[in-house]
């Protein structure tokens, strides 16, 4: 039988094997590190090798003018002078530009709404949140198919017009205008109920004194949302932003399958060109260059949005 | 402590399995004795189905115990693009098809000059990499020709053999759009740029075969030469409403479909056209004549080398690779099945053709030259994906001229 005392010693002494801060010699310091590098090291190791590397290779190709099997040739900055002369590059940067931010603004401000609207417990808010979800568990190659089968020239849509007497189908895929128009709008109906679901999770940490003060206040639903539970989320909502103009600036596949980058090159976005053309040309050199140069904007961009919504959160603390 | 030590190595061993396990991956595995597994990419096309090809390889395997072929599917890519990729990522097949040599890749495919057999394949010379052939082709594929709806012509009292000039196809385009059809059929992706090609380099290649040498030498321009006067007719014919823009939205298939179904009046396109009105049972009410141009009168026929092969030199099984090669570009049977799936010809390997197809052969057979886009004559990489995205703009209000001044500076861009 142990004793109660005993039991108590036992609880607050530290483990026998813990490591106990360096007090002591030498020796017992180099076993600290040596356990502490023997944890984070199988880390550290998968992270360079997996990223590090990867990183540090394709920083080299995009200085060289590889063609994907040949001896590379160093060819210092030229491929990246060539991204900014590229017109085809240029014309990307556009497209990319429109969809990463229009595209952001649809999914976080409808998610956002979508969210508040959705926010009480009840089965039919479950059932529509769960809507808004699912297409996000659908593989965006797989939507581009079936919205370019409702969207095409013969597509639902048009077919269906047409038997109510329009006689010329309207321009979603083939129109260039229309075709971004098409493609940010599935994009955002694939992508906002990610949002959705963030935001609800969100709004259930919001204090309901805060609220109840609100009501008693006499704050109308608008302001309650716009002075009190929007603030609350904030940082929800910057994780949403980065996340969303991020993933938009890599905008591919969805492309390729809605509208193969076309008509006239109107919904090319700079990884689809990146992909569709560089890699599957012969120019490895020049696409690892535009990779790069995409890495090092999708970095800033999530920096930028960040230090915003830092600086934001500063001015109000002031 | 101990027990520190102990996840520590855990840790490690796993990250080392991971490791490991990563880099099997990519290893690949070896085939059991006495079974060669011969890999090969090809392109994936209404006419050449995946089910077609796995046909054609079984009949290989059939008489070849022992071999395997296994089919890599490219995906959404080209299986030129696939190739690329996947000798970026140092794991090639065994065999690619539809894959062009030049002379910066030339050294990545095996050299078959010295195969006897090579001597005899459809424009192995015209594609030949500083006089050594790297590729062989089961036939040659033609693609300046303009498919016509008999009924429509027939209703717009209209004579095929009379549409010689690009006057008289506007001419005849006004007469059809009166009776009632689109004149001429297109469709989105690739389809554009294709038709704009077989159109145009009927006429600037015919009138001066070494056009491409000179743009590359930069001694001639888009801007400056035939090119944009097609482009300009082009962008009339849409303005006239002889193209629908709507039809940008539809897939090359769709548009064929339409074509067939007897909605439009004329198609511009390949040779590989034939099988599908053959599939389609329609071939007996479709013509076919040559693409008119101002100039020259039957123009050069536009054509390739159909269903290349190369085989990649990196191979582990090569010779069993050039056999299997051998094989399908020389083997009777399997020559005559794959120039019947995609209505390709060759001289000597006479198959049963539809009316439609033995109206193309006489194309062919009046032609004064085969104009073969290979060698010095290839145009620089991404050209006919930019010409597609120009030629595209021209159905959003641009004019030839901007289109074709934006084709010498994407073009001179790329130099």
């Amino acid at each position: 039988m142990v004793e109660l005392a005993e039991l108590s010693d036992r609880r607050t002494a530290p483990a026998a094997d813990t490591p106990r801060p360096a007090v002591g010699g030498r020796s017992a310091r180099l076993r600290t590190a040596a356990v502490s590098l023997g944890m984070v090291g199988p880390a550290v190791a998968l992270y360079t090798v997996l990223t590090v590397v990867p990183v540090g290779v394709a920083i080299y190709l995009s200085l060289t003018d590889w063609n994907g099997f040949s001896t590379a040739v160093f060819v210092g900055f030229d491929n990246y002078r060539h991204l900014f002369a590229d017109p085809a590059s240029t014309r990307s940067w556009y497209v990319t530009a429109v969809i990463a931010v229009v595209g952001t603004v649809g999914m976080v401000g409808g998610g956002l709404a979508y969210a508040l609207l959705l926010k009480g417990r009840s089965r039919t808010n479950a059932f529509f949140r769960a809507l808004a979800y699912y297409p996000h568990v659908i593989s965006a190659l797989i939507l581009g198919y079936l919205w370019a089968a409702i969207l095409g020239t013969n597509g639902a849509v048009n077919s269906t017009l047409h038997r109510f007497g329009l006689s010329e189908p309207i321009g979603f895929l083939f129109d260039e205008k229309l075709a971004l128009v098409s493609v940010i709008w599935v994009i955002v109906w694939a992508g906002f109920g990610f949002n959705v679901v963030l935001f609800v999770a969100a709004l259930q940490t919001v204090p309901a004194e805060l609220l109840e003060a609100a009501a008693i206040d006499g704050a109308s639903t608008w302001q309650t949302n716009r002075r009190v539970v929007v603030p609350m989320i904030a940082p929800v909502v910057t994780v949403a932003t980065v996340l969303n103009l991020v993933g938009l600036v890599r905008a591919y596949d969805l492309i390729v399958s809605l509208t193969g980058g076309g008509p006239a090159g109107s919904t090319q976005t700079f990884s689809y060109l990146i992909l569709a053309r560089s890699f599957a040309g012969t120019k490895v050199g020049y696409a690892t260059a535009q990779a790069v140069f995409l890495m090092v904007v999708s970095a800033a961009l999530a920096l930028l949005v960040t230090a915003l919504r830092n600086r934001q959160d500063q001015a109000a603390a002031g | 402590m101990r027990r520190l030590w102990r996840r520590a190595g855990v840790a490690a061993v796993a990250a080392t399995a991971v490791l490991a396990s990563t880099a099997a991956c990519g290893a690949g595995s070896d085939d059991p004795p006495g079974q060669t597994t011969l890999r090969i990419i090809v392109n994936i096309t209404p006419n050449l189905t995946q089910q077609y090809w796995n046909g054609l390889f079984a009949k290989y395997e059939k008489s070849h115990p022992g071999v395997k072929v296994k089919l890599e599917l490219t995906g959404t890519i080209s299986a030129s693009a696939k190739l690329n990729q996947d000798l970026a990522a140092g794991d090639p097949p065994d065999i690619a098809q539809q894959i062009t040599p030049t002379a910066e890749t030339a050294s990545l495919f095996a050299d078959l000059t010295g195969e006897a057999w090579t001597k005899k394949t459809p424009l192995a010379d015209q594609y030949a990499v500083d006089g050594k052939r790297y590729v062989v082709g089961v036939g040659e594929q033609i693609q300046s020709l303009v498919f016509y709806n008999k009924a429509a012509f027939a209703k717009a009292k209209l004579d095929p053999a009379q549409i010689r000039t690009l006057a008289q196809l506007t001419a005849a385009m006004g007469k059809l759009r009166s009776a009632g059809y689109v004149p001429l059929q297109t469709a989105g992706q690739w389809v554009p740029g294709a038709q704009f090609s077989l159109l145009a380099d009927s006429g600037v290649l015919t009138a001066d075969p070494d056009w491409t040498v000179k743009r590359k030498d930069r001694k001639v321009t888009f801007a400056g030469s035939g090119y944009q006067d097609y482009l300009t007719l082009y962008k009339k014919w849409i303005d006239a409403g002889y193209l629908q823009k709507s039809a940008l939205g539809l897939t090359y298939a769709d548009g064929q479909t339409a074509f067939l179904n007897g909605r439009s009046a004329m198609y511009m396109m390949g040779s590989f056209f034939v099988p599908a009105a053959d599939l389609a049972k329609k071939s007996d009410g479709i013509g076919v004549f040559t693409m008119p141009t101002d100039g020259a009168y039957p123009s050069g026929q536009f054509g390739n080398i159909a269903d290349p092969y190369v085989v990649v030199n990196a191979s582990r099984h090569k010779a069993a690779a050039i056999e299997f090669t051998r094989w399908l570009v020389t083997d009777p049977a399997a020559v005559k099945s794959q120039l019947a799936a995609d209505g390709n010809l060759r001289q000597g390997m006479p198959y049963p053709m539809s009316s439609l197809g033995t109206q193309v052969q006489k194309v062919l057979d009046a032609a004064p030259s085969v104009i073969v886009k290979a060698g010095a004559r290839q145009p620089i990489d991404g050209y006919s994906n930019e010409l597609n995205t120009d030629v595209q703009k021209l159905y959003s209000g641009a004019s030839g001229a901007t289109v074709a001044k934006g084709l010498d500076t994407w073009w001179n861009s790329q130099s």
